[in-house]
């Protein structure tokens, strides 16, 4: 039987990271019991953010849960459940459900060509499989896009520097005022590709997007005409949650809950399910 | 082969229900303003007649709560809220709404809250023997017999004050330990499909419907018909209210205090695919942002093969009521009917 009720989490700590954008690190305060389901969570899931008294929402993990039960997630500021948390402070106890829907499909990535594209806060989802990527090493080749309108916008700016020390990253930004060309391309994600996918040896095996769908499926189409497969092209589709576990209806992709389905779709399966931007 | 028995009127079986369960039974509304009927719990050795008609509402609020409590937020932990109803019968359920039961059974077959209802009710089911205004339960294989799989127990109007007993399941069989009944006899099953095969051949054979369900599924339906549609629906939900089916749902938080404490209670309610906001985000990205898009989408949600598989039927089940409370004229018949004839 499902469970629809939260688990109680701490603020352990946050940080702005871009515009109206903040990095929290959270710990789950409950039992060993509790804690297991969050241990099996998987790079591309995502949890219920429940702020008591305002609302839930669903946000990705950056960091998936640590055995003591430590999280992190980038949280944008944009409607009343993220104005309540921007409202709370370190040490408060707010709530959450999850790990829920499906991930990203890591076992396609062993040892590929991976290249891997995020729009704005789309980076989020993509964070912890960078990490992971990065940490295990067991990849052929692994280059990043991360795409934003302006310098303000740039997110995840400790986690990209790191990043950038080791594989190529490749900033775009449409508003390159206060930027310097070295360090950034100007324009958009779908703009810098056919120039990244000149510097893959071979095409790559596998792509994750992640961003403004307007912006995944662009990318998605290119992809396609490039040559790559669209069952090797993976999105994060992002809809409006209020079960998070395929109940509430409000998540619907035709037939599918993005919720339980989803996040992560390939590109096959949403030319099938004739999404709509 | 279902045991089956012969009832000389209804109360000896209701008198025998009422004593581990409540009962309730679709009775006339009270205040005579209107012909409408609706549920109601039944008792007191004042059994009502078993009616006709149609309810307005299906019984889907008694398993799917119209509004209901899912945790409870105290300060410092979260504390789940199941609902403990008393046992209950559902007495004389229509073949079309117990299908919608059936259909609910599936999609939440995981839901806490639904199957802590569902485990305590009942149901006693009724074969329809004349066919009701604007239903058409036998395109949809949804009626007008009560489906095998459907109820607990499933009662049928024989000769005069007759019934037939027929019994579906092992939690009807339970409940009517204790009871002496007489056996029927295979002239008085013959009956029952004698009558039932009547009230199949006298419906209306709606040609549109089955046309509609192909040309849907054909995606032979352009985007101008969903848009005409969008403009004529005025969002008010009042076919998702009374679709029997339909299972969408929102949740809020309520705050309650005391003089101890504040504590929040978090509810869902029943929420409509067709209301501009269901699928906004919070950054108003909309995905279904046309009214067409969202009329287009309950109809699917009904009538598209995609759906088949998980459910084994179509979404609808063929009871009219979206055509009886729909004031934009786009109910079942009405769209169908367009769509066989100029979608």
């Amino acid at each position: 039987m499902l469970n629809l009720t939260p688990v109680p989490i701490k603020i352990v700590d946050c940080y702005d990271d871009g515009e109206n954008t903040r990095h929290y690190q959270f710990a789950i305060q409950e039992t060993e019991q509790h804690l297991s389901p969050w241990l099996k969570a998987e790079s591309g899931q995502f949890f219920m953010l429940c702020l008591p008294g305002v609302g839930e929402a669903p946000f990705t993990f950056t960091t998936l849960p640590n055995a003591q039960g430590d999280f992190r997630a980038l949280v944008r500021r944009m409607g009343s459940v993220t104005d309540a948390l921007f409202q709370c402070g370190v040490g408060d106890i707010i709530g959450a459900r999850g790990p829920f829907g499906r991930g990203w499909p890591m076992e396609r990535l062993l040892n590929q060509r991976i290249l891997i594209v995020g729009g704005g806060c789309g980076i989020a989802p993509l964070a912890s499989v960078i990490n992971q990527l990065i940490d295990s090493q067991q990849f052929i080749q692994l280059e990043v896009v991360y795409a934003a309108r302006n310098q303000a916008a740039l997110m995840l700016n400790p986690e990209r520097a790191r990043w950038q020390h080791l594989i190529p990253i490749f900033n775009v930004v449409e508003d390159m005022a206060g930027l310097s060309d070295g360090e950034f391309y100007p324009g958009t994600a779908t703009g810098i590709l056919p120039k990244v996918l000149h510097t893959f040896g071979e095409q790559p095996d596998t792509v994750l997007l992640a961003g403004p769908e307007a912006m995944q499926t662009a990318a998605a189409e290119y992809l396609v005409a490039y040559g790559i497969d669209p069952k090797s092209i993976f999105l994060s589709i992002e809809r409006r949650m209020h079960c998070a576990v395929g109940l509430c209806g409000h998540c619907y992709l035709n037939e599918k809950y993005v919720c339980s389905h989803g996040p992560t779709f390939s590109w096959a399966e949403l030319l099938q399910y004739d999404i709509a931007c | 082969m279902h045991k089956t028995y012969l009832l000389d009127s209804l109360d000896e079986l209701r008198r025998h229900l009422a004593q581990s369960h409540e009962i309730y039974q679709v009775v006339p509304q009270s205040d005579g303003a209107r012909a409408d009927f609706h549920w109601q719990q039944v008792g007191g050795g004042n059994w009502p007649d078993l009616v006709e008609q149609k309810p307005l509402q299906s019984p889907k609020s008694f398993f799917f709560a119209e509004q209901e409590p899912l945790y409870v937020f105290d300060g410092e932990t979260f504390e789940e809220v199941l609902p403990t109803p008393m046992p209950f019968v559902l007495f004389g359920v229509k073949s079309c709404d117990l299908m919608a039961i059936h259909y609910q059974d599936i999609f939440f077959e995981e839901d806490p809250y639904y199957q802590a209802r569902r485990k305590q009710g009942l149901l006693v089911g009724v074969d329809c023997v004349t066919p009701c205004e604007q239903g058409f339960c036998q395109l949809v294989n949804a009626g007008p017999s009560v489906r095998d799989d459907t109820a607990d127990l499933v009662l049928h109007p024989l000769d005069g004050q007759r019934w037939m007993l027929v019994v579906l399941s092992a939690a009807g069989e339970q409940a009517l330990h204790g009871l002496a009944l007489e056996e029927a006899s295979p002239e008085d099953l013959h009956q029952r499909w004698e009558n039932i095969s009547h009230c199949e051949q006298s419906f209306p054979r709606y040609p549109y419907i089955l046309e509609g369900i192909d040309k849907l599924n054909q995606h032979a339906i352009s985007d101008e018909f969903w848009q005409q549609l969008g403009i004529q629906c005025l969002g008010c939900s009042g076919c998702t209210t009374l679709c029997p089916t339909c299972s969408c749902f929102a949740t809020r938080p309520i705050e309650s205090a005391s003089s101890q404490q504040t504590s929040v209670t978090q509810v869902r309610f029943w929420d409509s695919c067709l209301y501009e906001s269901f699928q906004r985000e919070a950054s108003f990205h909309n995905p279904a942002s046309e009214a067409g898009q969202r009329v287009k989408r309950f109809w699917y949600h009904k009538f598209s093969d995609d759906f088949v598989p998980e459910f084994g039927r179509y979404g609808c089940v063929g009871c009219g009521r979206c055509e009886a409370t729909c004031p934009g004229v786009i109910g079942v018949h009405s769209v169908m009917k367009r769509i066989a004839d100029d979608a």
